[in-house]
């Protein structure tokens, strides 16, 4: 080799390697990579914390009359036959007034709410707001609104509350999935003839009716989880109820009046409550989680 | 007549064929941006008139004059004149539901609707005409098959769209245009994002579609508009340099700028 080929291959090799730049440059990398992997392993054991707790409190709670007797005094061997039914009935009639409310408005604010309209920006940030809003508050809200003048707590106070809460998730979520639809999905349609309502219900709604979906399904199960905008509101109760105009049972309350409880009956009821909760809800995120990607 | 850059433009445009479209003295805005300068040409009917032209050129913006896409976007708006079948589409009293059902567009990127290959063709229709289940079929085949997409999709027309390659999707949103029976197709870079096979099968198609229909496609690729157009009009900067016959433009263009253009020398 002469002597500027080694020259050459000296400089191409001082080039490649950059000797301190690129040694701190990977430690820098790994320091970085280490402390994401840590802080996900850390989440991941807290999450698997709480579901053994409630495992290994709550399992041992559930048996057949768990969901088929109501609450009732300690030692009576009652269940949460009430609370989860009345968990469902509040849960759902929120959803058939929070959803159709929800999706409108986030129509609204997608398709027809542009950039320069004030009144859309206004909505906007109140949906923004009330989602941020703390829970114990729309239900102290719903407390005036509807309880005051009833003069009764009411499962039908209680569905309103949830509602308010479910409302600002949906909306949201309704606006960035319309959003996600190309502008030439809309020019499409309207390219063949198709009026404006006909190109957002037909096309641009059923191209994201699966995010639309995800959202009402999330809501449900943040509404699910609730219990301070029910406390005020359908308070709870001890017997089966259907009547919606009376206080009525829901697993949260139910939850939150046992934990505290004296009586190991009750306590173990409360784990129990806990864990069919979180059943619950972990199972709507595996639904989402599937159907979306289906 | 003399209004300016197109005056001799107009001398070939006025060959005594029928045109389906005639625009005259055609101005458009973006907001304040004056994007189209007096623009007069014909598109003759059943032929296929290419415009082409470097981006921003104002080609496109004049294809989405015709069936009045810019009516979707507010501060755009256009004046002169677009005659269609007699009647001056740029007045407020035309219906555009009507209007888009008889100019179809075909975009640059395949948009199949998020239903089945079917329903792709039937939305359409269906917004215009009410058809039997047997019409509808019978329909839905037809146009199918004229798209060259029928043997390729025959088996499968209730599975969505959305499973078709690029060119096939593309293939179908031909079809759909073409289901509602328009007498002019627009076309819009349509075979910009897909590869050379499936350009060459809509190529050929538009070959078959001018006996039927007039069509007016965009293009940015010359050797599509040498191969497929009977005229070629050229743009640039928003005014129309110079429209001819395709052996004209690219044999012996009249404007110096159009024959930098075809020869590579910008755009």
């Amino acid at each position: 080799m002469s002597e500027t080929a080694q020259q050459m291959a000296r400089a191409t090799k001082q080039r490649w390697h950059q000797g301190g730049r690129a040694r701190r440059r990977q430690v820098l990398d790994r320091i970085a990579t280490g402390t994401s992997i840590a802080a996900g392993v850390f989440l991941v054991l807290v999450l698997l914390s709480i579901l053994w707790t409630l495992l290994s409190r709550g399992l041992a709670g559930i048996s057949w009359a768990t969901v088929t007797h109501s609450m009732g005094p300690p030692g009576s061997g009652g269940g949460l036959g009430n609370a989860i039914l009345g968990s469902i009935i509040q849960t759902g009639l929120a959803l058939a007034m929070a959803a159709p409310l929800g999706l409108f408005c986030g129509i609204y604010l997608s398709e027809y709410g542009g950039k320069h309209n004030h009144f859309a920006s206004v909505v906007r940030f109140v949906s923004d707001v009330l989602m941020s809003a703390p829970s114990i508050l729309i239900g102290l809200f719903i407390y005036q609104l509807v309880v005051v003048p009833w003069g009764h707590f009411s499962g039908f106070a209680g569905a309103v509350a949830l509602a308010v809460l479910a409302v600002p998730v949906i909306v949201r979520t309704t606006e960035d999935m319309l959003r996600l639809v190309p502008t030439s999905m809309r020019e499409a349609g309207a390219a063949l003839g198709a009026p404006r309502w006909r190109v957002i219900l037909s096309l641009c709604l059923r191209s994201a009716r699966q995010g639309v979906l995800t959202g009402i399904l999330l809501a449900v199960a943040r509404m699910g989880g609730e219990t301070a905008p029910l406390l005020f509101t359908s308070l709870g109760n001890q017997t089966w109820s259907l009547r919606l105009d009376k206080p009525m049972a829901s697993l949260p309350v139910a939850i939150y009046q046992y934990a505290g409880a004296s009586y190991d009956d009750w306590v173990q009821l409360a784990w129990a409550g806990a864990l069919l909760i979180t059943c619950g809800v972990l199972m709507i995120n595996i639904i989402v989680r599937l159907s979306a990607r289906r | 007549m003399n209004h300016g850059p197109t005056t001799l433009a107009e001398d070939v445009a006025d060959s005594g064929e029928e045109a389906a479209l005639a625009v005259k003295d055609l101005n458009f805005y973006y907001g304040d941006h004056h994007a189209l300068h007096d623009i007069t040409m014909d598109f003759p009917a059943r032929q296929v008139t290419a415009m082409i032209g470097p981006s921003g050129c104002g080609k496109s913006t004049l294809l989405r004059i015709f069936n009045r896409m810019y009516d979707l976007y507010p501060g755009q708006r256009a004046t002169g004149e677009v005659m269609f079948d007699g009647v001056n589409i740029l007045e407020n009293t035309v219906g555009l539901d009507v209007l888009r059902a008889r100019i179809g567009m075909v975009f640059q990127k395949p948009t199949p609707f998020p239903m089945s290959i079917y329903d792709n063709i039937a939305f359409g229709v269906r917004l215009h005409e009410r058809l039997g289940r047997a019409e509808m079929d019978e329909r839905v085949q037809d146009v199918l098959t004229r798209v060259a997409l029928w043997n390729e999709v025959r088996d499968r027309l209730k599975a969505p769209a959305s499973g078709l390659s690029g060119g096939q999707q593309q293939r179908l949103c031909i079809a759909r245009s073409i289901a509602t029976r328009p007498e002019v197709i627009l076309l819009d870079e349509p075979t910009s994002a897909l590869d050379p096979i499936s350009t060459a099968r809509i190529e050929e198609l538009l070959d078959e579609l001018k006996e039927e229909f007039t069509i007016a496609i965009v293009t940015h690729n010359m050797q599509q508009a040498a191969r497929c157009a009977d005229r070629v009009a050229f743009f640039y900067m928003g005014g129309l340099i110079e429209v001819d016959t395709a052996d004209r433009i690219f044999t012996n263009p009249r404007q110096k700028q159009t024959q930098d253009y075809i020869t590579g020398r910008f755009g």
